[in-house]
């Protein structure tokens, strides 16, 4: 048993904010792995680094636990959710030896300190879930703009237009961040082009994305050994197999293709069937009608004109040597995410790549919208384009939240309707936001800001005036003034680290925005990326509840029981918090 | 249960590339494989410690795998040139070369890691787009209508090649023969897509390397000498052959579940007889060639061959593939063709040649002992591949290390500095970086201990033993590295990896009686300096090192 002190939680969580810290922010790397295989695998992704760390520390493992909770729905932000993480809990730490609660008695400072704590992390998360939304509407909205989805697939038929290029900047700072600055301008116009191929015409946009999203294993090949500029969309489809017999050439000519997902010659005995063998011809003529059955079937494939046949399966030599014949060309064990890709998309026009199949499709009436394309991951190893493809991915769930309402989130909806004079100002307005210092904001779907610790400075000034708007008698230090300057200050840790190697730039920054009045801000013209302010708000939200279930567990149990009893585990025993001690053989030593 | 072992803690390495024992083994690997590059480079003999094969070798493609590091940064660099070279087979050691020099510069340059990266993913642009234009200065259109240029491209990468062990004019055979298999796996006759046929390599050891040779068609091994006198009957025309991919041995083996057998029931006599019958239809068929890709079971063998059949049986998956090209497309397929019998030292084979064109050929390889044999084969394999290459873009680099100088001496002033986050003396810091990594690829060619030089108006590489003094260099004539450029009285040098003035190389007024000498492939070379480049702004992320040391 063991308990755990203030102290503990904070030097767990500065392990992990230094491990991080060197792939954060423009100055930031990659960090390199070595497994116990052997494997190697290089990121810059802060949940992959975190998982990769394979912590052993109960307390470790939840906070990754909660960032991966946290990137998993937003794809992004897992580096600041520590370095967040780490600033808080040192404000709060500090803010509970300063001032123990004192107005209970305890058994002990640390006890105090802890309950300090604990109330003030409840208070903060409270006040993130009350009032959160509508700061950030008021104070750093008005300097952001909203993306519209015509903004974004318009944006290769009209490059001169500048607000299109809002979803490629988004990208471009997401892509930094994960990739690093050679490659993001490249890897960004890259997932616009894609999405724009992708798009359906009448759907809402996250359709679409949801779509790429979905079926994004079945859209992308890795290809190792080339540089990452090689990588491109190619018209179509490709199914990860080589042909099982060889393919006839095809000039471009529309062929017809079948799926089969079965078996189809049976075996004749499988493992553990037993075949006797007696007198007479009955095995024989079995086999042999089964035979006939194939050469049935292949002569049908024929008269409809099939050429090609997907297969879900392997088949018999029998039923390839029949295909080969019949110039029938045969994919086997096609993947499910292929085939119900396909599935989606049938219809084939041409044929043919190197060692994969590549099917391109004909253009029907009903998807005139949408041009199937599938990406090509260039990479100069696995590793590479492995990170890649991750960086895609997470790229997407990123448009995905971003463009996802906030409303929907069930604590903010409760409080709409408890106070409904606040959505008498609903404007939905796809253009830049047009400020006028008496217009009242809200948090819209789409809405980004300028990155580069845009939105940590604008929110943080507007915590420390909402903090000193409020009244004055509500002056401990539980009240709403302490919890929301605690916030504001913690919130600065995020551009500190961004501008780590220059303190004037810092300053510089902070002064420049905090001058510019909404009225006059050019927020286009800045080199700077955007950063979708949804997904910053969520991360809030995730880092203070972790906060807040980190602060209530006050032990931690070691049980050691042996693995094959399982019913000898203590699963049922909880502590305050609801943590469930999974970590059953851990030693408590981390990893460092 | 009980084997649950503490895990030991992983070993973190903050900021890797400041360590120095890091940075050793990384020198370390660079020196090793500087002494490889070229014609003379010099040779590594790999064995392992259980007394397994040795192998000599200055091949990239062989050597990398052999060098095994608990260093994670070389397995990272490793792993990309690898990668490379399975795809284009050429330009390795170049590429790591390069990217370990990379590495190096600018960690000595002091520059920032990020501004490092970007330089030099703005100079590698700068490269590529130069290289890929009409105009650039290094490079050579191939023509088709004459091997000559061919034949210089294959010669370049089997002499860069010194553990074949080849004299000057077996090297020249063996890039006759090799361009001439090239040719020979192009189909001629059908217009669109083509796809390209297949060399079948056979190696032969303990034969001069000039009785190497290349036929069209396929050559199968005849292992059995009692079929000797039947050839005659194959030189009918045309020939009927049949071809079976599954086993003819008779056996139930691959069946999967149990087999119970009545007594009474003998199930070898009934499969035989099924055997022989196919047997029947076969001789019915008169069929004068049968081949199996497996085992032909004995009894079948001898009543076919007692019909006056060949039978050739275990073929093999390799020779299937190529085999059924040749026949054309199935199982069953009765082609006519030609066969005559060739003879190679101890080997008796069967020459199989259809009438038309059919892309397929077999190249004889011969040298005089197996470990030379064995890097012969690699190094035809790789030419091969390479040739193949310039389909798809018909041009050459100039080799002998002249790209290299061509590249470094290449004007990259840019106005746009500032996109790329640093300053102006940053930018000019990594810009000498680059250019030096350029510049010792080309310097590592020479091994002797002689100088590498840059004449100052076209940028070539020039090599000079060490016995030259630099007054007398103008004496010395000669030609620049590629070939190109012949030394004169007025032409001004400079070492390698020294100052020298901002010029920008004059295009070279081209005689077209004088060819380059080397060349280089342009695609392999292209993806190389890519490759090479990215892999070393990789290396110059990694900010932290977490070693699994369980």
């Amino acid at each position: 048993m063991e308990h755990l002190h203030l102290e503990h939680v904070l030097q767990t969580v500065c392990v992990l904010e230094s491990v991080v810290l060197r792939s954060f922010g423009p100055e930031g790397g990659q960090v390199l792995f070595t497994r116990d295989t052997g494997q190697a695998m290089l990121s810059r992704s802060g949940s992959r680094i975190l998982t990769a760390l394979r912590l052993e520390h109960p307390l470790a493992r939840m906070m990754v636990e909660c960032v991966l909770k946290h990137s998993t729905v937003t794809g992004d932000g897992s580096k600041t959710f520590i370095l967040l993480l780490a600033s808080l809990l040192r404000m709060i730490q500090k803010t509970a030896c300063k001032e123990p609660n004192v107005s209970h008695t305890y058994n002990s400072r640390e006890t105090a300190e802890a309950s300090t704590a604990r109330h003030l992390a409840d208070k903060m998360l409270a006040f993130a879930l009350e009032e959160l939304d509508d700061i950030i509407a008021m104070g750093v909205v008005p300097y952001g703009c909203c993306l519209s989805w015509e903004d974004f697939t318009a944006k290769t038929k009209l490059p001169a237009c500048t607000i299109n290029h809002c979803v490629q900047k988004l990208l471009a700072s997401f892509f930094h961040s994960r990739l690093g600055r050679t490659h993001c301008d490249f890897i960004s116009n890259l997932t616009c082009e894609m999405l724009t191929h992708w798009k359906f015409k009448r759907d809402l946009p996250s359709s679409s994305l949801q779509f790429v999203n979905d079926n994004f294993a079945a859209l992308h090949t890795p290809v190792s050994g080339f540089p990452i500029s090689c990588s491109r969309l190619i018209e179509g489809q490709v199914i990860h197999r080589d042909f099982a017999t060889p393919c006839p050439q095809t000039d471009h000519q529309p062929v017809k293709a079948v799926v089969v997902t079965g078996c189809l010659q049976p075996k004749l005995l499988n493992a553990g069937e037993v075949l006797v063998l007696g007198c007479g011809e009955q095995g024989r003529e079995e086999n042999s009608r089964k035979e006939s059955s194939i050469v049935q079937f292949t002569a049908w494939l024929q008269s409809l004109g099939a050429s090609v046949l997907l297969s879900a399966v392997k088949q018999s030599a029998a039923v390839l040597a029949l295909a080969a014949q019949a110039e029938m060309c045969i994919v086997e064990c096609v993947s499910e995410d292929e085939l119900s890709l396909f599935a989606q998309l049938i219809k084939i026009e041409l044929f043919l790549f190197h060692r994969y199949v590549h099917v391109a499709f004909h253009d029907s009436e009903e998807r005139v919208t949408v041009k199937p394309c599938s990406l090509v991951i260039c990479g100069t190893g696995e590793g590479q384009t492995d990170q890649y493809a991750c960086a895609f991915q997470d790229a997407i769930r990123m448009l995905l939240s971003t463009w996802k309402p906030i409303g929907i989130t069930a604590t903010t909806a409760s409080k709409k309707t408890f106070q409904p004079d606040k959505s008498t100002c609903l404007h939905v307005d796809n253009q830049i936001v047009k400020a006028s210092p008496f217009q009242q904001y809200v948090l819209e779907p789409g809405c980004v800001i300028p990155a580069g610790g845009t939105f940590e400075f604008l929110l943080n000034h507007a915590l420390l005036q909402h903090g000193s708007s409020c009244s004055i008698s509500d002056d401990t230090i539980m009240g709403v003034p302490a919890v929301s300057q605690l916030l504001a200050n913690a919130l600065l840790s995020v551009p500190r680290h961004i501008y780590s190697y220059s303190l004037r730039r810092f300053l510089q920054t902070q002064t420049r925005l905090l001058k510019t009045d909404v009225s006059s801000v050019q927020v286009f013209t800045s080199d700077s990326g955007l950063e979708s302010v949804s997904c910053k708000y969520q991360l809030l939200v995730a880092v203070l509840q972790c906060v807040s279930s980190l602060l209530h567990v006050d032990t931690v149990l070691h049980t050691h029981t042996a693995l094959h009893t399982p019913s000898h585990r203590l699963a049922n025993i909880s502590w305050e918090g609801t943590e469930d001690e999974r970590n059953t053989n851990s030693i408590l030593t981390s990893f460092w | 249960m009980s084997r649950l072992v503490k895990k030991s803690p992983s070993l973190c390495t903050d900021l890797p590339l400041g360590n120095t024992d890091i940075c050793n083994r990384l020198h370390l690997l660079r020196q090793l494989l500087r002494s490889c590059i070229g014609p003379t480079g010099r040779l590594k003999q790999v064995h392992n410690n259980i007394g397994g094969h040795v192998i000599t070798t200055s091949t990239s493609s062989v050597l990398l795998p052999a060098i095994s590091s608990s260093q994670p940064f070389i397995n990272l660099i490793k792993t990309s040139i690898l990668n490379h070279v399975s795809r284009f087979s050429d330009c390795g050691l170049f590429a790591s070369i390069l990217c370990l020099s990379l590495i190096e510069q600018a960690k000595q340059s002091g520059l920032r890691g990020n501004v490092a990266t970007s330089v030099n993913k703005h100079l590698l642009g700068l490269c590529t787009s130069y290289l890929q234009r009409q105009d650039c200065g290094c490079k050579v259109k191939l023509d088709f209508c004459s091997s000559q240029s061919l034949i210089t491209l294959a010669r370049s990468i089997i002499s860069s090649k010194p553990a074949c062990v080849l004299t000057e004019r077996e090297a020249l055979h063996i890039s006759k023969l090799a361009v001439q298999a090239f040719l020979l796996t192009v189909p001629c006759n059908n217009p669109g897509i083509v796809s390209l046929g297949k060399i079948v390599t056979v190696s032969v050891e303990g034969h001069s390397v000039l009785n190497s040779a290349v036929f069209p068609g396929l050559l199968v091994d005849m292992p059995d000498v009692f079929c000797l006198n039947k050839v005659e009957n194959l030189h009918s025309n045309p020939m009927c052959m049949v071809v079976f991919s599954a086993s003819l041995a008779g056996d139930l083996s691959d069946l999967g579940g149990t087999i119970e057998v009545h007594p009474g029931v003998d199930t070898d006599s009934q499969i035989l007889d099924q055997l022989l019958k196919l047997g029947e239809q076969v001789v019915k068929d008169e069929v004068k060639l049968f081949i199996c890709q497996k085992v032909i079971h004995p009894v079948l063998q001898q009543y076919l061959r007692s019909h006056g059949i060949v039978v050739i049986e275990r073929l093999g998956i390799t020779l299937m593939e190529p085999l059924t090209q040749l026949t054309g497309r199935g199982l069953y397929v009765l082609n006519p063709g030609i066969s005559v019998l060739s003879s190679f030292g101890s080997k008796t084979m069967l020459h199989l040649q259809p009438p038309g064109d059919s892309a397929i050929c077999t190249m004889i390889l011969c040298h005089r002992n197996e470990t030379m044999l064995s890097e012969l084969k690699v190094v035809c394999q790789k030419t091969e591949h390479v040739l193949r290459l310039t389909l798809r873009e018909p041009a050459a680099l100039l080799g002998g290390g002249c790209t290299e100088t061509h590249l470094a001496s290449m004007d990259k002033v840019t106005e746009t500095v500032s996109v790329l986050g640093c300053s102006q003396t940053e930018y000019l810091r990594g810009v000498e970086g680059f250019c030096q990594s350029l510049e010792s690829v080309a310097a590592a060619l020479q091994h002797d201990g002689g100088n590498s030089l840059m004449d100052l108006t076209h940028a070539h590489h020039w090599s000079h033993p060490a016995d030259v003094m630099e007054e007398r260099m103008e004496d010395s004539s000669g030609f620049c590295g590629c070939g190109l450029v012949e030394s004169s009285t007025n032409q001004k040098w400079t070492y390698l990896n020294t100052k020298y003035p901002q010029f920008s190389p004059a295009p070279l007024f081209r005689v077209p009686t004088v060819q380059p000498r080397v060349l280089d492939s342009f695609t392999a070379k292209l993806n190389a300096l890519q490759v090479a480049v990215e892999t070393a702004n990789l290396a110059l992320d990694v900010r932290y090192l977490i070693q699994d040391m369980n």
